[in-house]
């Protein structure tokens, strides 16, 4: 059972190495530095992209922890040539290709410095150093985390201070049943997940005990085959893609009365809870390209990238629904949020969206009770065809 | 602002959104596990959360889960003991 679970990771993971072309022939390509939680995004708007008919788009990517992928755009540091990036494929050239499908490899002609680099939670967790001023910086979607337990697990939920001892102390913090150390997968300390969590029971990433892992989806394969004491740290829409093989813990954060799911239930996957205040541990997924001395984008098609992942609009306007996307992978568009914070960890506070999309994020991930609308709404405005509030 | 609390008698989840049952603005304690056939603890929720703590203490129709925990290293005062 552990063997086959491994093999059908390995064969999810890595990509497809048939189509090893020089990734500078692909149709205006966009070399991306992006987190590991982010390959379900890349993949979905990559797909997408490639066929935008007013603007085509490759993304070419790697993936890497979000404070390697901060320093490879502020330093800069380059891609090497002959690396192996990934990218999927137009419908034209494998009609048959889905998300759940391998991406494609190109390799790398000479060396190049990232277009974009993303952080999947704010950049001070990582460096102190403010971003250079040839570096811009957008805030994307919102990415939740969670602490996954095997299926067969009993426990429903885990509180601040028992994952202070778990992952501080490990064996000897005597959080039964996390008392294994050698069951508790975590993640390498230039990862994001490690310090979103991290930064949210106030263990700091060098002290975490643990099995330290490079990649989500080892995370995903140990605790999936572990026993009932394993236990795992994930990006929530890693989770979300994994949902057959684990359970997420309901996290009960400091002075909170009791424990909640990211979702308004543990099947759910309306990110409710992450949406409205009541699940903390949540980061905004920050989105950096490269700008001129007057602040213009090096590269526009870089800047089209991130404004569709950020939610502005774009021209020429792209013949696909992003929101759509941002929904399908687990991640909350910022127009759908209530709450934020201005540091990892911070305190929540009520956000108002300058153009709500709730009523149709609702409608993409649970049901929304908001009025539809073509053009007007009798109370709100019609946007994506809801009646929202604002 | 207002906090409003609830009595439930289900052990373990709660299902349900805040009740209407009295103004209770304390926060409350760790308890015993709940009983079946026992009052839980009388935990409250804010109607209209504006602090942090009102935010992720708000009433919500999502599912709530009781964990009564005690680690067994946590300062008598309720504090967290330093890492090692």
């Amino acid at each position: 059972m552990r063997s086959l679970a491994f093999l059908i990771a390995l064969a999810i993971t890595f990509p497809h190495r048939a189509h090893a072309a020089t990734c500078d022939t692909l149709p205006n390509p966009v070399y991306l530095q992006v987190g590991d939680t982010q390959l379900n995004l890349m993949k979905r708007l990559g797909r997408a992209l490639r066929d935008n008919t007013p603007k085509p788009i490759t993304l070419v990517f790697l993936t890497s922890g979000s404070c390697s992928n901060i320093a490879a755009i502020y330093t800069p540091v380059v891609i090497k040539a002959a690396t192996s990036l990934q990218y999927v494929p137009s419908v034209a050239e494998d009609a048959t290709w889905t998300p759940s499908s391998a991406t494609l490899t190109c390799t790398l002609a000479g060396d190049v410095v990232p277009d974009i680099a993303n952080s999947v939670l704010f950049n001070s967790a990582c460096t102190s150093s403010p971003p250079p001023a040839t570096v811009n910086l957008t805030q994307g979607p919102a990415q939740g985390y969670v602490m996954a337990v095997p299926t067969a697990s009993s426990q429903t939920a885990i509180t601040f201070e028992e994952a202070y001892f778990v992952f501080g102390f490990g064996a000897a913090g005597m959080i039964a049943p996390w008392i294994d150390e050698a069951q508790m997968y975590i993640r390498t300390i230039t990862k994001g997940t490690l310090l979103a969590w991290a930064a949210n029971i106030t263990v700091p990433a060098a002290k975490w005990k643990g099995v330290m892992l490079d990649a989500s989806q080892s995370v995903v394969t140990g605790v999936a085959t572990g026993p009932t004491s394993a236990i795992g740290i994930l990006g929530a829409e890693v989770y979300d893609a994994n949902r057959a093989t684990m359970k997420a813990l309901a996290y009960r954060a400091k002075g909170q009365y009791f424990a909640y799911y990211p979702d308004s239930s543990s099947s759910s996957r309306d990110k409710k809870n992450i949406r409205d205040g009541h699940y903390t541990v949540w980061s905004p997924t920050i989105w950096m390209d490269s700008v001129d001395g007057t602040g213009a984008p090096v590269k526009p098609d870089a800047r089209y990238v991130i404004d569709l992942i950020a939610g502005k609009t774009v021209t020429p306007p792209q013949n696909f629904g992003m929101i759509d996307i941002i929904a399908a992978v687990g991640l909350v568009p910022d127009c759908a949020m209530n709450v934020n914070r201005s540091f990892e960890g911070g305190p929540l506070s009520l956000y108002r969206p300058a153009e709500s999309c709730t009523c149709k994020f609702e409608s993409l991930v649970d049901t929304s009770s908001c009025a539809t609308c073509t053009t007007s709404c009798t109370t709100g405005v019609c946007r994506n065809g809801f009646c929202e509030d604002h | 602002m207002m906090p409003r609390s609830f009595f439930t008698v289900l052990p373990l989840v709660f299902a349900a959104a805040c009740g209407e049952n009295g103004n209770h603005g304390d926060t409350p304690k760790d308890a015993p596990a709940p009983q079946i056939d026992a009052g839980a603890p009388d935990a409250s929720c804010f109607t209209d959360p504006h602090t942090y703590n009102e935010i992720i203490n708000a009433c919500t129709t999502a599912v709530k889960v009781y964990k009564d925990s005690h680690p067994p290293l946590l300062n008598a005062d309720g504090s967290l003991p330093p890492l090692p």
